[in-house]
């Protein structure tokens, strides 16, 4: 954790009680985003896999998601070192991004990814590798990750006809053609702190080290809530959360839309 | 399988002698004392520095000189077929091992006892020569954290395939079976600080491989040489100097 004097701690709390934060922004501003396909911070990147779907779900393909924290980003990671707060951060990313158990409400249609029902599907491996911590790490990876499927082709798959019924069908890859996600639906998670009695967005990392409590919502595109995680120990009066919520959804938008914008930006940029 | 064409290209069209694309950036990671990102063709690799800093582990530190560690991880998805390996698997210590004697080769240990410093390697996409470019890396790193070095270390690997020397494998031919050599060199006095070799080579032409590999670490240290210089120039402007 960042060391911090009384003086400073109190520097930031009386800051966030008046509206405004040690690098100037107000309580709920965003610091400015950039999408990098395979730059800074953190890395996401969406690997494909031929699979089995499992037998619950036999017309659905399966996701993954999975993140590392490099010790390049914090001598702390070192060798176990960032296990800990590696699967903190990808259990919150799977409930921010999977939905529940029978996949409903999942950022991406897991039905698209069935080949042959019950025989093969697509498994995408999604994983996250922060590369530089500089706080708010579970609202960078959401954004790279909604970044990193947007970029993402599947190959077509050519499922070779007359296999009988019983034995694993023979499929042909292609090369070619590939299929681009629908990424509209993919939801942008936005992490609430709460400092001193108020909260803020995008915390840095000493804002980080002294929040009571902070709250990981995912939001879709339709305003729709489609994960909520709590972090840190202390409690929360439910009002309060159903208020951070309704500020979450209301910031969200403008995240998505500079979402959106970066990451046309950046394919341009690739495509030129 | 045929790694050098009749007209004398390899696979990925370059010729024998020639190297993959190199591209570097000093300041990859902003809250590293210092940090560097390279890459050698579709090899990524960060680097990042810790340190001079207070030794952590007490036990570890010694009087007379610095402490350097260095870690050296692979991302799940820098490989072909996405693989979960465990940390601290016995490939990537023995990489860190050698990358950590490499670099205290040339770190002035003796101007900071008592203290420590963190090489952390991480590897964003791995084409061959992983351990060079992250050599390399570690250069770079190491003089943005103004870590006092006798000289840069620079690496390159080459191999012989198909009775040619082939300068800077890429995956496809490191993996083909051939001899793959690995030097770094220190440029200034092209004193060599690492070597190895696996496979067995004729003495002679073991020789000319190695001439090659040394070549191209030379070149690598123009071109590290050339980033510095520009990044040092970029900086006495930003200060007004």
């Amino acid at each position: 954790m960042v060391g911090l004097s009384i003086g400073e701690k109190h520097f930031i709390e009386g800051g966030v009680a008046q509206d405004i934060r040690t690098d100037g922004r107000r309580r709920l501003v965003y610091r400015p985003i950039q999408v990098r396909m395979g730059g800074t911070e953190v890395i996401a990147s969406v690997k494909a896999e031929l699979g089995r779907p499992s037998s619950l779900q036999p017309d659905k393909g399966k996701v993954f998601i999975n993140v590392d924290c490099s010790p390049t980003a914090d001598p702390i990671f070192e060798g176990r070192g960032g296990e800990e707060l590696s699967t903190e951060l990808s259990g919150a990313l799977q409930i921010c991004l999977l939905g529940g158990k029978s996949g409903a409400g999942a950022a991406i249609d897991l039905s698209s990814l069935s080949i042959v029902g019950g025989k093969i599907c697509w498994d995408l491996y999604i994983d996250g590798l922060v590369v530089s911590a500089d706080g708010n790490l579970l609202d960078a990876l959401g954004a790279a990750i909604k970044a990193a499927l947007s970029n993402t082709g599947i190959p077509k798959v050519n499922v070779a006809a007359g296999a009988s019924s019983d034995e694993q069908p023979e499929v042909d890859i292609s090369d070619e053609e590939f299929l681009q996600f629908d990424t509209s639906a993919v939801p942008v998670i936005i992490t609430l702190t709460e400092v001193g009695r108020h909260y803020i967005v995008d915390a840095t990392p000493e804002e980080e080290s002294h929040m009571n409590s902070a709250i990981s919502m995912s939001v879709n595109r339709k305003g729709n809530i489609c994960g909520l995680t709590k972090r840190g120990s202390a409690g929360l009066d439910p009002s309060v959360i159903l208020d951070m919520i309704s500020v979450g959804i209301h910031v969200s938008e403008q995240l998505m839309n500079k979402l959106d914008s970066e990451i046309a930006a950046a394919e341009a940029c690739e495509e030129e | 399988m045929e790694f050098v064409s009749p007209e004398g290209l390899r696979l990925d069209g370059r010729r024998p002698m020639e190297m993959r694309q190199l591209r570097a950036k000093i300041g990859a990671v902003d809250k590293a004392h210092g940090s560097a990102y390279f890459e050698m063709g579709n090899t990524k690799v960060i680097a990042a520095v810790y340190g001079p800093r207070e030794v952590q582990n007490r036990s570890q530190q010694l009087n007379d000189q610095a402490l350097v560690r260095c870690e050296y991880t692979m991302a799940n998805f820098s490989t072909g077929d996405r693989r979960r390996k465990p940390k601290g698997d016995r490939r990537s210590t023995e990489i860190s091992l050698v990358i950590r004697q490499t670099m205290e080769a040339c770190i002035m240990t003796h101007l900071m006892p008592r203290s420590q410093i963190d090489i952390f390697v991480q590897v964003l996409q791995a084409d061959g020569g992983t351990r060079s470019a992250c050599i390399n890396a570690a250069t770079l790193a190491l003089a943005d954290a103004g870590i006092p070095m006798h000289d840069l270390v620079t690496s390159c690997s080459a191999g012989y395939l198909n009775s040619t020397p082939l300068l800077d494998l890429n995956y496809v031919e490191d993996s083909a079976g051939g001899p793959d050599v690995t030097v770094g060199i220190l440029p200034k006095s092209t004193k060599v600080t690492l070597l190895q070799m696996d496979s067995k080579l004729p003495m002679d032409i073991f020789e000319n491989v190695m001439q090659l590999a040394t070549e191209g670490c030379k070149a690598v240290a123009n071109y590290i040489r050339e980033v510095l210089l520009e990044k040092t120039k970029e900086r006495q402007k930003f200060h007004g100097v």
